[in-house]
């Protein structure tokens, strides 16, 4: 079970709506099972071409250039990795825990994709919140471990 | 010439839970094999087998990625913070 209160849930809701079609990305912090904090990060999908290429994470036949009709960088996200360090340091001097990050699936369900489950394996065990647009009228957040390709599901509860 | 590594949660298995350790190095490869010697194991999870960094890992020195600076060659001096960083990045 994980607590965020109403802000910090609607402020990850804004922020994908604000990216949409493309994914939104961010860090997530506070004490325990709390979220006190939530840290926008750029989405730098179409500067890690090769990453994803070199895992067989862009289906074949796929444009991966960003301006180009139907391309998969809309379908990706990947923390700008400079920003990503700043707001580590920023969680720490807030004396806050790092507990996990957040993404939006603009079309899709909020439930971890092959992508993600894979690419979790670099942060085993953190909370990993997915914000679906799939209804825009209707924002579904789900929050979710994965360690060794196993997800595993946290309830959320929203504060008010 | 005392420098600082911020180890990520996720290598922290290596280090005894420890989330910074002081190496003495005068680079960037100086400071990761030094590391290594003091956790075995742990240069593999950041560096390919030739030594690069491998692609879902950032380091930075005092906040700038050595991408942008001179690599794992990049110098360190007295008092620098390195911090290494494996990506956060998934997909529809």
């Amino acid at each position: 079970m994980i607590r965020i209160a109403r802000k910090q849930y609607e402020e990850i809701v804004a922020h994908a709506r604000q990216e949409a079609p493309r994914e939104a990305c961010g860090l997530l912090a506070g004490h325990g099972d709390r979220i006190e904090q939530v840290y926008p990060v750029s989405n730098r999908a179409e500067l890690a071409v090769e990453f994803f290429a070199e895992r067989g994470l862009i289906p074949p036949g796929r444009d991966y250039r960003p301006e180009a009709p139907g391309t998969i960088a809309v379908e990706r996200f990947f923390m700008d990795p400079e920003e990503q360090f700043r707001a580590l340091r920023a969680i720490e001097a807030a004396g806050l825990e790092h507990l996990g990050s957040y993404h939006s699936h603009p079309a899709t369900e909020a439930y971890p994709s092959r992508t993600d489950i894979e690419l979790a394996a670099f942060w085993p065990n953190m909370l990993l919140m997915i914000c679906s647009l799939a209804d825009p009228s209707q924002p579904v957040i789900r929050a979710f471990r994965v360690a060794d390709g196993r997800v595993q599901e946290e309830l959320i509860i929203v504060e008010d | 010439m005392a420098v600082t590594i911020l180890i990520p949660a996720p290598l922290r298995r290596f280090t005894e839970d420890r989330a910074s350790v002081q190496i003495e190095a005068k680079t960037v490869s100086e400071a990761l094999a030094k590391l290594d010697e003091l956790y075995p194991g742990i240069r593999e999870r950041i560096c390919e087998p030739d030594g690069r960094v491998r692609r879902f890992v950032s380091i930075f020195v005092n906040g700038k990625d050595i991408r942008s600076l001179q690599g794992v060659e990049t110098p360190l001096a007295d008092g620098d913070e390195v911090g290494i960083i494996p990506a956060m990045a998934g997909g529809r």
